[in-house]
């Protein structure tokens, strides 16, 4: 396996060059959030850019996980939540109550910070979300898995045995089997939820390998409480601290030149 | 909050003060060499000379506890500023070290022949390379940025004592054959002194690094004039 470490020289990011070249994907505006009376976010406004990777830090309980779960609405389906605000997909409002959720998750695909195969073949495992949007042929269908496992890193270690369950892979496996399952429905942009938490430091490093890979053709947000991950796989990385972004930047300047003292005392590890 | 990681701490506060240790050896170097040169006194020139090794050992040692604290803790921001800096004042003070010895060479040759001339100028750039070395040390520990910009303006002083010394003993040589070799002595001996001084300007450019996070490195000297 390669050790590949990615240092490519950026510049910085108020450059004319730069900015030209990133588009948003996402633009959350003014969002706020509650679970019942608690305001979980408070006006948070951020861009997540095209194509890159961004990162969402901050301790426990600070919100980070809460705007994941706003950005694809799981939070529909439970009572007493509810957001204000915009978030706004290629310059529509997803929070609309016009928005349609089927279509809004297979354009955003999620992977937990568990794996959480069905309890069916690899096959059927990659093969299950694309049923619910599209009806292909067998031959399609076969061809969409095996591109879905190929591009989940997956494909070498599994094309002999699609037919044995989901359940019978290691763990950093299932972990790749859950990204080929939200990668088979074409989404554009793939939310983490700490993807590696549970996972060994080599399946780990093939996860973060993988997000490398992946953001050619998709946008990516990850939460982590890895801070070193955080500043390996990501290019822009949000703090956030009791609901509110305190800060975002190019990840590189965020981890050795934060502007925020609340950010520095956090990756410096002063408080946590 | 506010729950600082201690063993992290302890031992950069550990690797600051070794670091201070080291400085102090370095300065103090200089002094002996330019004052062993001034006195003609070869017993301070032969300490010089052999002393090298304290400095050594605090090289290879404050070498190891920044690799320590990098491995050990990947420290971020502020604090891997403050490593990445100490790494590299450590060598700027193993070179001031290295750097006396090459005085005190010079000296103990130049000790060998009649005086050229009165020594004013070489004291002079001493006495500034000193104040140099000790005032990017003290902005280290104080994290003072307006005195390490100080630093950096002090540098056009030697800069320019080192021209004027070199054209002063040219005269010198051309004069009296005789005086061409102690001459070179002192001309080496001032640009040894104008090296020390630039390693006080690395020093400083790395304390407002570590500080504020600008790189202040190979600019025009305009940019030195934020003190």
């Amino acid at each position: 396996m390669s050790l590949a470490i990615h240092t490519d020289v950026k510049e910085p990011a108020e450059t004319p060059a730069e900015t030209a070249a990133v588009e948003n994907k996402v633009s959350v505006k003014r969002l706020n959030f509650y679970y019942g009376a608690y305001r979980a976010l408070s006006d948070i406004n951020v861009n997540l850019l095209k194509n890159k990777v961004t990162a969402f830090i901050g301790p426990s309980g600070c919100g980070k996980s809460t705007l994941l779960r706003i950005l694809n609405r799981i939070y529909d389906l439970y009572p007493n939540q509810r957001a204000e605000g915009e978030v706004l997909l290629d310059g529509e409002n997803i929070l609309s109550p016009k928005q349609d959720l089927n279509l809004l998750r297979s354009r955003i695909g999620m992977v937990f910070q568990k794996p959480t195969p069905f309890p069916m073949s690899i096959y059927d495992n990659v093969a299950f979300g694309i049923g619910l949007y599209e009806k292909l042929s067998r031959a399609e269908m076969g061809e969409r898995v095996e591109s879905a496992l190929r591009r989940a890193a997956l494909w070498d270690e599994v094309k002999d045995k699609l037919q044995a369950s989901g359940l019978s892979l290691s763990g950093g496996q299932q972990q790749r089997l859950c990204i080929a399952r939200a990668l088979a429905v074409r989404p554009d942009i793939l939310l983490m939820d700490e993807p590696a938490s549970a996972l060994d430091p080599i399946a780990t490093q093939r996860i973060e390998e993988l997000v490398y890979d992946l953001k050619k053709d998709y946008t990516i947000v990850i939460v982590t409480h890895n801070m070193q991950q955080a500043a390996r796989v990501s290019d822009y990385t949000a703090f956030f601290w009791l609901g509110k972004l305190v800060e975002f930047d190019r990840t590189e300047k965020l981890f050795t030149a934060p502007a925020e003292q609340l950010t520095e005392d956090y990756v410096t590890g002063r408080f946590g | 909050m506010d729950r600082v990681v201690p063993h992290f701490q302890e031992e950069l506060e550990a690797l600051q003060s070794r670091l201070l240790e080291m400085g102090g050896l370095a300065e103090e170097r200089v002094r002996a060499c330019i004052d062993a040169l001034e006195s003609r006194d070869l017993g301070v020139v032969a300490q010089v000379m052999g002393g090298d090794e304290p400095i050594n050992q605090l090289h290879i040692e404050i070498d190891n506890r920044c690799f320590r604290l990098l491995a050990l803790y990947q420290p971020m921001a502020t604090d891997l500023r403050a490593i990445v800096s100490a790494v590299k004042i450590n060598t700027d003070l193993e070179r001031v070290g290295d750097l006396a010895v090459n005085i005190a060479e010079a000296a103990q040759r130049y000790t060998t022949h009649p005086p050229v001339k009165k020594l004013i100028d070489i004291p002079t750039m001493g006495t500034i390379a000193q104040t140099m070395l000790r005032d990017a040390l003290d902005a280290y520990v104080r994290r003072d940025t307006a005195l390490a910009h100080a630093v950096l303006n002090a540098d056009d002083q030697l800069d320019a004592l080192k021209t004027q010394v070199f054209r002063d003993l040219l005269t010198y040589m051309i004069k009296d054959p005789v005086t061409v070799e102690p001459a070179l002595d002192l001309i080496l001996i001032s640009r040894h002194l104008e090296r020390i001084g630039d390693h006080a300007t690395n020093i400083a450019e790395d304390v407002i690094f570590m500080v504020s996070a600008q790189d202040v490195r190979h600019h025009p000297p305009a940019t030195h004039e934020r003190a």
